[in-house]
């Protein structure tokens, strides 16, 4: 049985040889490139895992030779702490307080606003669509002064301002989240072919139960990914926080490792450590909503 | 009862100049298996829409049993429509997709289970209930849609085209089904098609539409031995009717019709010669149907002609021959054992009972 490969055989066994290889290349950029962007990281969870007065003395690689500096202490501490206000706990409720809620209302109000603008039938959907894009580009930092003085406002009109709480940093997250919300989603629901939604009218579907039994299911890897942006957006803003949360005594982590940065010889082990803390919720977020980043949603619904 | 009744049903979409459906009125009784069929972009989707509930009516009226259902919502108009696209959920298992309906007007679940099972035995869909759309080929999609449509035990089945996206052996073996199906529910159905076969093989009647304009209704066999005019008689039948302008000459004892260049020529019967007479015409478009066209010679009445052989379609049974006769050309189909070579000269024949006329302006058949 044993013959000479075909001409034709050695050139795929070449060319599967090749591949091999350049994949194996590929594999090592892309490994290099993994390691060179997560040092800070890994740097960042150790010098949260020495004691305090390691950071003057020695590198924080020297772990990977003395393994025995790991220590929870500076976990301990952050944690004993409790929920008393100007701690670190305090600050991660406060963020997870802002954060949800707007990314909520904005992955909502985007599908809803988004729903109408594709499939309703109302004269005018493509401007009000061309505003909403245009809305995009105005620089959040424009609005603050105004929106800070809008609050006022309110609060003389209606005994009730906004600035300085919780809501009001989740309004105006919510408003400027919006634009693109609205982009993100009208364009995605602009695939959804609308046979179906007729299929559900004629079947005795009130637009409501379209929206939620049709629409919202399919449009799930859009409203992930918008929820994912969004919570990121938000959870990392320090800006919005510092001009409408300040001088609050609740404030979010941001605005909690800020204030610690700003005498960091004496808190360097609380920066890190709080810097830990608050990259771990981004990434529980990421990777429980990344299983709705399917493709080929759409699959077998036409043709 | 459920009838369903379009009374000079006219649509205009908005922004478009001329009427995409055109004063059309059509009865359908109840159980009646209908066909629009028509060309392209005729208006036979528009008309369904509109029955359906999905597109506003311009003017006219829709019936369905004896409401009138012009301004009610789709869901209260007791349909189903089969989309061509099938139009599935596709985040739904099949059982999701044929109970939805179902669900949404709150049946209980036990008859909910009992419905969908026995569609799904009609057909043949039992091992495929907790599939995706999906998963399914071309025909089960299919047969989810009809599905679905049963499940809900309409008053009217509207399909558009459903069986478009089949592959040939596919339409065949799913027209049967769907013709079974509407025996065994005996259900009102309209269905709309441009192939005339799916239509002829189907229908209790069809309903030929062009240009918005509603041609003829009839059944099969009425469309085919009688068209009205010469767009329905192009229509039905495959391949099309010759068409040959003839003029007309009178001889001792009758009429005569002559193509222009004279190479054709028929001696019309007193039946024809009397419609001419009546209709008081000198000119006179000539329709034969391929089938009627033998390749023998005839003598008495009727067309004979003599004509080369330009194309030789094989088909098995039989050919298509495509013929030219001095400035006219023709198809006629033959025997297959017939010896036949490109450039032949071929007399043919038709006797006049095969031989339809119509009126060279307005294209109406003479009677
Ligand atoms: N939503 C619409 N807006 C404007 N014009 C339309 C719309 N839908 C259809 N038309 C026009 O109305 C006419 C009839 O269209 P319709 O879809 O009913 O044709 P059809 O007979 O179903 O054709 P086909 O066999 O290609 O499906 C066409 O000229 C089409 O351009
Ligand atoms: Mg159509």
């Amino acid at each position: 049985m044993s013959q000479v490969p075909s001409v034709r055989e050695r050139r795929t066994v070449g060319l599967l040889k090749r591949l091999r290889l350049s994949r194996a290349v590929v594999n090592v950029i892309l490994g290099l490139v993994a390691v060179f962007w997560l040092v800070p990281t890994i740097s960042l969870l150790v010098i949260s895992l020495r004691p305090e007065s390691l950071f003057g003395e020695s590198g924080w690689w020297t772990v990977f030779t003395a393994p025995s500096q790991l220590t929870w202490g500076n976990y301990t501490t952050i944690f004993s702490q409790g929920f008393a206000a100007g701690g670190v706990l305090d600050s991660l409720t406060t963020s997870l307080e802002i954060t949800i809620p707007v990314t909520i209302l904005v992955a909502l109000i985007s599908s809803l606003a988004a729903y109408s603008l594709v499939f309703g039938s109302w004269r005018g959907r493509d401007w009000i669509f061309l505003v909403i894009v245009g809305l995009m580009v105005v620089p959040l930092q424009v609005a603050l002064i105004p929106v800070v003085q809008l609050y006022r406002e309110m609060g003389n009109l209606f005994g009730l301002n906004p600035y300085g709480t919780i809501p009001g940093v989740i309004i105006f997250h919510v408003a400027f989240g919006l634009p693109f919300g609205i982009f993100l989603m009208r364009n995605f629901l602009t695939g959804i072919p609308k046979d179906l939604l007729e299929a559900g009218r004629i079947e005795g579907a009130g637009e409501w139960k379209i929206f939620y039994s049709i629409v919202l299911p399919l449009a799930l890897p859009a409203i992930a990914s918008l929820a994912i942006f969004q919570f990121i957006w938000v959870w990392n803003d320090l800006l919005v926080a510092l001009v409408f949360l300040g001088g609050n005594v609740h404030t979010p982590l941001t605005i909690f490792l800020y204030d610690q940065t700003r005498s960091l010889a004496a808190n360097y082990w609380i920066v890190s450590t709080g810097a830990v803390v608050s990259i771990f919720v981004p990434l529980i977020v990421f990777f429980s909503f990344q299983r709705y980043f399917v493709r080929g949603v759409l699959a077998g619904a036409v043709k | 009862m459920s009838s369903v009744t379009l009374r000079e049903l006219t649509k205009q979409y908005a922004g478009n100049a001329g009427l995409s459906l055109d004063s059309v009125s059509l009865d359908v009784a109840h159980g009646e298996f209908i066909c629009l069929v028509g060309p392209s972009g005729c208006g036979k989707t528009t008309a369904l829409r509109m029955i359906a509930g999905l597109e506003s009516v311009t003017s006219g009226e829709i019936e369905i049993g004896d409401r009138v259902v012009n301004d009610l919502a789709p869901r209260d108009r007791d349909i189903a429509l089969v989309f061509q696209s099938y139009a599935l959920y596709p985040h739904m298992t099949v059982f999701g997709n044929m109970s939805f309906g179902l669900k949404i007007r709150k049946v209980p679940k036990d008859e909910i289970k009992a419905a969908v099972t026995d569609a799904a035995r009609i057909l043949d869909l039992e091992q495929y209930l907790d599939r995706k759309p999906a998963q399914l080929s071309g025909g089960q999609r299919q047969r989810v849609a009809l599905g679905r449509a049963i499940v809900r035990n309409p008053a009217a089945f509207l399909m558009d085209e459903p069986l478009s996206n089949l592959d040939a052996k596919l339409r065949v073996q799913t027209r049967a089904e769907i013709a079974r199906l509407h025996h065994r529910l005996g259900a009102t159905m309209i269905y709309v098609t441009h192939d005339q076969v799916e239509a002829m093989t189907m229908a209790d009647r069809i309903a030929v539409i062009n240009l918005g304009k509603l041609e003829q209704v009839g059944s099969p066999r009425e469309l085919y031995l009688r068209p009205a005019n010469q767009f329905v008689a192009g229509f039905i039948g495959s391949p099309s009717m010759n068409f040959v302008p003839m003029h007309v000459e009178s001889i001792d004892g009758g009429i005569r019709v002559v193509s222009a260049g004279g190479d054709m020529d028929v001696n019309l019967d007193d039946v024809e010669s009397a419609m001419i007479h009546r209709a008081g015409v000198s000119d006179v478009v000539l329709g034969v149907r391929p089938e009627h066209l033998d390749h023998r010679p005839r003598s008495g009445r009727g067309l004979q002609l003599s004509a080369s052989v330009d194309v030789i379609e094989f088909l098995g049974n039989d050919e298509h021959v495509h013929l030219s006769s001095g400035s006219h050309e023709l198809v006629a189909i033959v025997d297959a054992r017939t010896p036949l070579t490109i450039g032949d000269t071929l007399t043919l024949s038709a006797s006049s009972e095969a031989i339809h006329l119509f009126h060279p302006e307005t294209g109406v058949a003479l009677k």
